[in-house]
């Protein structure tokens, strides 16, 4: 049999197959904890001095084999008036940053001045990131209330929500003053993306469950009583939230080569396990499990807007449509993971083929993690343009990248009906109507099929043989759109190959590519361009981790629920 | 006051393209800022000194007029360093070709610099930089500088020559941080500010889309 291919980029590029994703074995967190348990790091609180109104800070710092490093955690006491998941807010229920290493008292008097205010302050090279998260109102008080008074929290109340506290941003390489990533990068715990990242995630939900507790045991103490500790299990269940606006979608773009390493590393994965001539029997049994597990995620999965109430539905009958296939398919035949890819292609929506495609990866970690060490990027060599390139082959590239773009028309109102522009207000991005507000002469360069077709009419009357660097001398408007073609000429992934302008453009589609790469569950858009999603859900806290339960957290375990 | 390299290259970009620069053009200028920041060169101090004199003038004006002259020159008189340069870096296998490529009237010609270590990178050949007073040789990760502190800041060179194959001699390796002047970051947050759209509540209600309440 001839060898399968990876996916074709004009397949895999499209908005709303991106806005389909799901976590797989190459998400970065689940990356992050595998490599935490394989290495034993060591975890352990410091510091915990809050008091009873919820003020004060706190230290969790995780030991590696050669380096330590500390979330120091903010708490503060929000009016409801004052929260807001948006860049625009100032204040916040909890902020953070990961030090890196094991921070002094001069460390957190000067952070307990910067942190607070997060982009009103500065940090230093010693901060790898800066972090806010805000409480869910209703299931906070709902598990302080529960606990002060004795009793475990209600298990649907937990389920609906999932998380107590949902981060609002976490920024990393270099923002506020902090390290950049060139800092950091040759770090093996750090050669995969945003493990800094993630690491200070995964400890923030640790403080978050501290912090409750906490809670509820000073509400308790006041009236005399004793609170209930919190339920292990119950407390695993829960992630940290997070919720993202469109400062994403940019970065999809303005990373164009990380982006490409990020997709063709799963890609790779995908094509490896298509090639599986013969699965063990027990490759299929730890598959078939994790289907069963993964049917629980999906069930629990609740969003209240329509475009992802329609997608879940699709998903569900999806889900029931492979039960239906693998009861009369054993795969134990030749090639029977790109049997089961052919199928789902032809029988399933989009996101049920993508969450088959992420799914059929699980029982090769020993083919696919490798992947994840070439998902990072360093930009130097592709960012120089090959002017010796002619005008020929450029125009040959355009075709193979941008054909959808050439095609079409770029006069007619709905399909340019959109502009990403920055706002001055804490310079939050945004995406407006660009024939309705005063906001054309802002535009971000986050169109590339638009310029591409532009660059293409403006080649139309130069030779072939004339060289891209004459056209650029004349035509500097086309540098951008010209280097990010080059690029893609040698990324294929680096391209969204959709309209990211139009009247009907998604942008929570290119939130939730970024957030599958993550590991984010429970995707719930509250609007085309915002969504709230779920880290970390089920996965092991720190103190509790092992290699045993440190790969297959991110499906809930069946007995468990069953009980 | 110490700064990460990606703010000096964010912020860079961002004050380029309020001075009326390309969106390509803004990249490279930022790629150069960054660059020189990391050798300990003034370079959002120089970058703020360029834009201020270029501010919204047609790029074309300070462009070289041919990449096929003998001696490069632009129509104004004086070349903008970072059309020249990255048009040296476009031209990298002609400049191998040539031995070398000599420009005219170079404004704030450190800021060309950068430009060289691109075209080094894609050679695989050290690239030179020469003006009165100064020489400067660079592999594209390492940089040598023999140069008096003058004619670093020359604010325009009569002549700049590239040269390639280069040789290298006293070695400096790149930093990891840099001190910014603060009278630059606020010159080019002047810039910078030019690209943000004004906000309005519109825009502050619609434009993010997020929900209403976020206390849920």
């Amino acid at each position: 049999m001839n060898e399968i291919l990876c996916r074709d980029p004009n397949t895999v590029m499209r908005l709303a197959r991106l806005g389909s994703m799901h976590q797989s074995r190459l998400s970065f967190m689940r990356v992050l904890t595998r490599r935490l348990a394989r290495e034993q790091w060591r975890f352990e609180q410091t510091a915990f001095e809050i008091d009873e109104t919820g003020q004060g800070h706190a230290v969790y710092t995780a030991h590696g084999p050669e380096r330590s490093y500390s979330l120091i955690a903010f708490a503060h006491d929000l009016p409801p008036e004052k929260r807001s998941d948006r860049v625009i807010a100032e204040a916040w229920d909890a902020t953070f940053t990961l030090f890196d290493g094991v921070p002094t008292a001069e460390d957190i008097d000067r952070l307990s001045r910067n942190i607070p205010v997060q982009e009103a302050g500065r940090v230093s090279g010693s901060e790898l990131s800066v972090s806010r998260a805000n409480r869910s109102v209703r299931l906070w008080e709902h598990v302080v209330t529960a606990l002060a008074s004795g009793v475990q929290p209600d298990r649907a109340q937990i389920d609906a929500v999932g998380y107590l506290m949902r981060t609002t941003a976490v920024y990393g390489s270099g923002k506020l003053g902090a390290a950049d990533r060139e800092m950091i990068a040759d770090r093996p715990e750090f050669r995969a993306p945003f493990q800094v990242e993630m690491l200070s995630v995964y400890l923030t939900r640790w403080f978050v469950m501290d912090l409750v507790q906490h809670m509820a045991n000073c509400r308790a103490a006041a009236t005399g009583t004793t609170a209930a500790k919190l339920d292990i299990e119950i407390a695993r269940s829960m992630g940290i939230g997070n919720s993202t606006g469109l400062g994403m979608a940019p970065f999809l773009l303005n990373h164009p080569v990380l982006f490409n390493n990020w997709v063709a590393a799963r890609e790779r994965a995908i094509q490896t396990v298509r090639n599986i001539a013969e699965a063990s029997p027990e490759d299929v049994s730890l598959f078939r499990g994790l289907v069963e597990r993964s049917k629980i995620t999906i069930a629990k999965w609740h969003s209240d807007h329509p475009i992802q109430i329609e997608k879940l539905a699709g998903l569900r009958s999806d889900v029931a449509k492979t039960d239906h296939y693998l009861e009369a398919h054993a795969l134990t035949g030749m090639n029977p993971w790109d049997g089961l890819y052919r199928w789902a292609e032809d029988a399933l929506t989009v996101e049920g083929q993508e969450w088959i495609a992420s799914l059929m990866l699980e029982p090769y970690g020993a083919l696919v993690d490798g992947y994840a060490e070439e998902m990072s990027a360093d930009n130097t060599a592709t960012f120089r343009i090959s002017g010796a390139m002619t005008i020929g082959d450029l125009r040959g590239l355009l075709h193979e990248i941008y054909s959808w773009a050439i095609e079409t028309d770029w006069q007619a109102p709905q399909n340019k009906a959109r502009a990403w522009y920055v706002s001055e207000e804490k310079l939050e991005p945004r995406l407006g109507e660009r024939f309705e507000e005063p906001i054309e002469e802002y535009e971000q360069p986050l169109a590339p099929g638009r310029d591409a077709a532009m660059l293409y009419r403006a080649l139309a009357h130069w030779p072939d043989e004339a060289q891209v660097a004459e056209f650029l001398l004349r035509h500097p408007e086309h540098r951008h759109v010209l280097r990010r073609a080059q690029i893609v000429g040698r990324a294929p992934y680096a391209e969204i190959r959709d309209n990211t302008i139009s009247d009907r453009v998604l942008p929570i589609d290119m939130l939730r590519c970024k957030l599958s790469f993550f590991g984010a569950t429970q995707f719930d858009p509250r609007s085309d361009r915002w969504v709230r999603i779920c880290m970390y859900g089920n996965a092991p806290l720190p103190f509790e981790l092992t290699s045993e339960n440190a790969e297959f957290w991110v499906f809930p375990n069946l007995q468990e629920t069953a009980a | 006051m110490s700064h990460s390299l990606n703010e000096i290259e964010a912020m860079s970009k961002r004050a380029a393209r309020g001075a009326g620069l390309s969106w390509g053009l803004a990249e490279e200028a930022a790629k150069g800022t960054r660059w020189l920041s990391s050798f300990g060169f003034p370079g959002t101090e120089l970058l703020a000194e360029l834009l201020n004199l270029n501010d919204r003038i047609p790029a074309i004006d300070v462009s070289p007029v041919s990449l096929r002259a003998e001696v490069w020159h632009a129509p104004a008189r004086r070349m903008s360093p970072l059309i020249a340069g990255a048009s040296l870096s476009d031209c990298a296998a002609r400049l191998l070709e040539r031995g070398k490529i000599t420009m005219e009237n170079v404004s704030l010609p450190l800021l060309a610099v950068p430009f060289m270590g691109g075209a080094a990178l894609r050679l695989g050949l050290p690239v030179a930089a020469e003006w009165e007073g100064a020489r400067l040789a660079t592999d594209g990760k390492r940089l040598c500088v023999q140069a008096s502190p003058e004619a670093l800041r020359l604010r325009q060179a009569p002549t700049l020559v590239f040269s390639a194959p280069a040789e290298m001699t006293g070695q400096q390796e790149p930093l990891l941080r840099a001190e910014v002047c603060e009278d630059s970051w606020s010159q080019l947050e002047k810039f910078a500010h030019r690209t943000f759209a004004p906000a309005t509540e519109e825009s502050r209600l619609k434009g993010a889309g997020a929900g209403v309440s976020d206390n849920d």
